[in-house]
């Protein structure tokens, strides 16, 4: 499984590399170990899942929420340690949400619900982070907020695999890129080289253009421009 | 509620309960002091005399004796069951009865009571068919593939629940009206009056063994709350913790419902109540509503043996008490659940 | 120690002066042979029924029942009211006798359980009096049972088959609900040697027919408890076209302080055969039933009753219609 993180577009593959789907042809390994035989803690201490925030149904703090990381690490019949809530709290230190710890899981926002669910994947210590489109539904300050702790998780050695609808997402935060289109892929490769008008055109059927912009500081990055019609 | 005010609460709630039973001893056509109750008891341990009226010492150990451990035990059991399902189904509206213990049950019941067999039958029958029911729920679910397990649970027990339903009303229809249907009826309503030490004796080691799994898994049940695949994904075998958590609970409720009938609304409000006083977190739910259950059906049996000349059924009590709390409750508590 | 009717060994005290009667057939019973022995009722009389017995004893307490047909008795009440001896009348099972074994263990009271059936009355009648101490009015009154028995079993032997009636019994206040052959509600017809029209559909307990079926039966009498039923089906467009309801031959069964047929099933109905038997066989038995009411009354519920009481007992069941 490489290292950095790669932008897709449909969750069944994800499903697939979680282990929750069983896959459909070859095998699923992740550091040269199949999925297809393991337990699912022993799968839950290699990858980890930040699914999209969603409106949960009983009012656990955001403490509990990020401990509910730790499972992957405590005995069948145990409860977090000592050593599982300071794992907590350094994760949730990490995506700087310590002072939302006692807060209501159901009553803080979206943006901080993302943030906390991330947190909970960080606190499960797991090389691999598979976040399934963690922007969509978030106002644009949390979208940002999101991408940049990605990008400084990702930075900071895990492997993060995140699938988004918005190719300029890629050009924020991926090493690589994958692009599915009819459930096969289409392109994978560097963000600048797999993200072209023609790729775009042939996967979304529209026209765009792709142009770089100086950022100011000697780096430049990759903008999409929707096409001249507009 | 921060976790230093939480054993405090337990401790008080346990204080409550003390009270509240000594209260139930002195309550009644027999009353008997908490003096008396503890010289009965003491004599019991230590095998002296206690030197009062044998009846006050028969009503103690065989008569309101039982029937307070009963309501006790009963009452922890539904509540405990009532908020295991509550987590695992993702719902505050859940009952125990969702998967049809209490339906099987009444059906096992009333054949026993249509054949005239004895009351050991009668009881072993309505445990019997109360797992039965639920392990058929349980089988017909796992048989639809491709839907959310737990939808396919909730319309499994809807169905079966009904048939079993159907069944007791044609054995009403078709049994003696004069010996079998007042006792049928009288069995669906429930009592503790014919609580006996044995029912007591009997109970408590399925109690205990519905309750200690649930004990043990209570950080799992925890996210048990969350999607299916999100709880997976977090190292949780859910297909086999939702398996335990129904065989435990419905044993529990099971072996209550074949010693007292049908008593609803415990299962319903009681975890509510426990959820609004600790919050959601299982360790902390189960222990505070078998508490509060408890506390609440040896209440309510106290009032039903009281309140009137003759006995009234506790299934009836419990639904005059529980549903303006449960209405009450859901004016105000969009704060609790949500 | 005596052996009871499920075959339980009971230890009896020695002097039984405080009985306790489970159900409602065991009270009238019990009432019967040992009025003074027995220490409440197990449902509240309604104010109709009190006049007819001595206030003394329509003054007894409400205990509840406890027979497991529906116990509303509470058992601490029951001990409190310290009774010697708990009697059960009625059909017995190995679920009553269980229940009644439970009792009996939780409180120390001896209970007993009596066979209900009609043709062992006498029998009870006299149990009871033996055990409760009251021997020699039990014999009496099992002797004027088995007399009254066996002197309308006579007469009605002697009624030729061509004038026995055919009868509808029925039951609730739609009159729908009737007994099969051989149901203890509706028994009482076969006694009396008239055919009970729903036995065409079988034996058993009870069952509901249309008003279709019992026009096609068309019964030559219809008897019922229900006032309802009663009131109702002669105005009823279609009850009232059944030419019994016609002619009149429609009749409402007196039931104070107890029921005369059907239930409880008890001593009780020993006046209601005799009161049916006169109505189904006028020429068999001629007799006035004042008298016999009168008598009946004071032998089993201790009290003569007055002059309006009878009338209004017995008042004209079927008016003409």
């Amino acid at each position: 499984m490489p290292a950095g993180s790669q932008w897709q577009r449909q969750d069944h593959p994800f499903k697939t590399l979680l282990g929750l789907l069983p896959a459909q042809g070859g095998a699923v390994r992740v550091d040269e170990m199949d999925l297809r035989a393991r337990a699912r803690n022993e799968i839950a201490r290699r990858v980890s899942y930040v699914p999209q925030a969603h409106a949960a149904f009983f009012p656990f703090t955001v403490e509990e929420v990020v401990l509910m990381g730790r499972t992957a690490h405590l005995g069948l019949f145990s409860s977090p340690s000592r050593r599982d809530r300071e794992a907590a709290r350094g994760a949730m230190a990490r995506m700087q949400i310590e002072h939302l710890a006692a807060s209501v899981y159901t009553r803080i926002s979206g943006g901080e619900r993302q943030l906390t669910l991330i947190a909970r994947a960080l606190a499960q210590e797991a090389r691999v982070a598979v976040m399934d489109e963690p922007t969509a539904n978030l106002d644009f300050g949390n979208q940002v907020r999101v991408l940049q702790h990605i990008q400084a998780l990702a930075r900071s050695g895990i492997g993060v695999l995140l699938s988004t609808h918005d190719p300029d997402h890629a050009f924020i935060c991926a090493d690589r890129v994958a692009m599915l289109h009819d459930g096969r892929l289409a392109r994978l490769g560097e963000p600048g080289a797999t993200i072209t008008p023609e790729s775009l055109r042939e996967i979304y059927g529209v026209e765009v253009a792709v142009v770089r912009v100086p950022l100011g500081n000697g780096k430049e990055r990759r903008v999409c421009i929707p096409g001249n019609t507009l | 509620m921060t976790s230093a005010r939480v054993p405090a609460a337990l401790l008080g709630a346990c204080a409550a309960l003390v009270l509240l039973v000594a209260v139930a001893f002195a309550v009644g056509r027999f009353p008997v002091s908490a003096g008396d109750l503890a010289s009965i008891l003491w004599s019991r341990l230590t095998g002296t005399e206690h030197g009062l009226d044998p009846t006050i010492e028969t009503v103690v150990l065989r008569i309101r004796g039982p029937r307070v451990a009963a309501a006790l035990l009963i009452g922890a059991a539904l509540a405990a069951a009532g908020a295991a399902y509550q987590n695992m189904f993702r719902n505050p509206l859940v009952s125990p009865d969702i998967l049809g213990v209490s339906a099987g049950a009444a059906v096992g019941a009333v054949l026993g009571i249509f054949l005239s067999l004895n009351v050991i039958m009668i009881q072993s029958l309505a445990f019997a068919f109360g797992l039965g029911a639920v392990g058929l729920v349980y089988i017909t679910a796992n048989a639809v593939r491709g839907h959310d397990p737990l939808l396919v649970l909730v319309l499994a027990g809807v169905v079966v629940g009904s048939l079993l339903g159907a069944c007791v009303a044609l054995m009403k229809y078709l049994a003696d009206p004069y010996n079998q249907l007042p006792a049928i009826t009288f069995w669906l309503l429930g009592s503790l009056a014919s609580a006996s030490p044995e029912d007591v004796w009997s109970t408590l080691p399925l109690m205990l063994l519905g309750l200690v799994p649930m004990w043990l898994l209570r950080w799992r049940i925890n996210l048990l709350a969350l999607d299916d695949e999100e709880a997976r994904a977090l190292g949780v075998d859910t297909g086999r913790i939702r398996l335990t958590v129904i065989a435990a609970a419905t044993l529990m409720t099971s072996a209550s419902v074949a010693i007292s009938g049908v008593i609803g609304w415990i299962g319903l409000v009681i975890p509510h109540f426990a959820r609004m006083l600790v919050g959601p977190d299982f360790s902390r739910l189960l222990p505070t509503s078998i508490l509060l259950g408890a506390a609440f059906l040896l209440g309510v049996d106290t009032l039903a043996r009281t309140v009137a000349r003759i006995e009234i059924p506790l299934g009836v009590l419990t639904a005059f008490v529980g549903t303006p709390l449960f209405l009450w409750q859901l004016a105000t508590a969009r704060k609790g659940w949500q | 120690m005596v052996v009871d009717a499920a075959g339980r060994r009971i230890e009896l005290p020695a002097r039984v002066e405080r009985v306790y009667a489970a159900g409602p057939p065991a009270s009238i019973l019990v009432f019967a042979v040992a009025p003074d022995k027995l220490i409440g009722w197990t449902s509240t009389w309604r104010e109709a029924e009190r006049p007819v017995i001595a206030k003394k004893y329509a003054d007894l307490p409400t205990l509840g029942r406890l027979t497991g047909r529906g116990n509303t008795a509470n058992v601490e009440v029951v001990l409190q009211a310290r009774p010697d001896l708990i009697i059960d009348y009625g059909t017995v099972s190995p679920t009553l006798a269980s229940l009644a074994d439970r009792v009996q263990q939780q409180t120390g009271i001896p209970y007993l359980l009596i066979g209900g059936d009609f043709e062992g009355m006498a029998d009870a009648i006299r149990q009871i009096g033996t055990v409760a101490g009251e021997a020699g009015r039990a014999e009496e009154l099992a002797r004027y049972a088995e007399t009254t028995v066996s002197e309308i079993s006579r007469r009605v032997a002697e009624v030729p088959p061509a004038r026995r009636p055919r009868v509808y019994y029925g039951r609730g206040p739609l009159g729908l609900n009737t007994g099969l052959a051989g149901s203890i509600s509706a028994d009482f017809i076969e006694r009396l040697g008239a055919i009970n029209v729903a036995a065409e559909l079988g034996k058993g307990g009870l069952v509901q027919v249309s008003i279709e079926q019992v026009l096609r039966w068309n019964p030559d009498v219809v008897v019922t408890i229900d006032p309802n039923f009663h009131a109702i089906a002669r105005v009823h467009p279609t009850w009232r076209e059944l030419p019994a309801i016609k002619a009149g031959r429609f009749h409402l069964a007196p039931n104070l302080p107890f029921g005369w047929i059907d239930f409880p099933p008890s001593v009780n109905r020993l006046i209601g055969l005799r009161w049916l038997a006169s109505i189904l066989y006028p020429d068999a038995f001629p007799e006035d039933l004042r008298p016999i009411v009168r008598d009946f009354y004071a032998r089993c519920y201790h009290q003569t009753p007055s002059e309006s009481q009878l009338d209004q007992l017995l008042r004209p069941s079927s008016p003409p219609a």
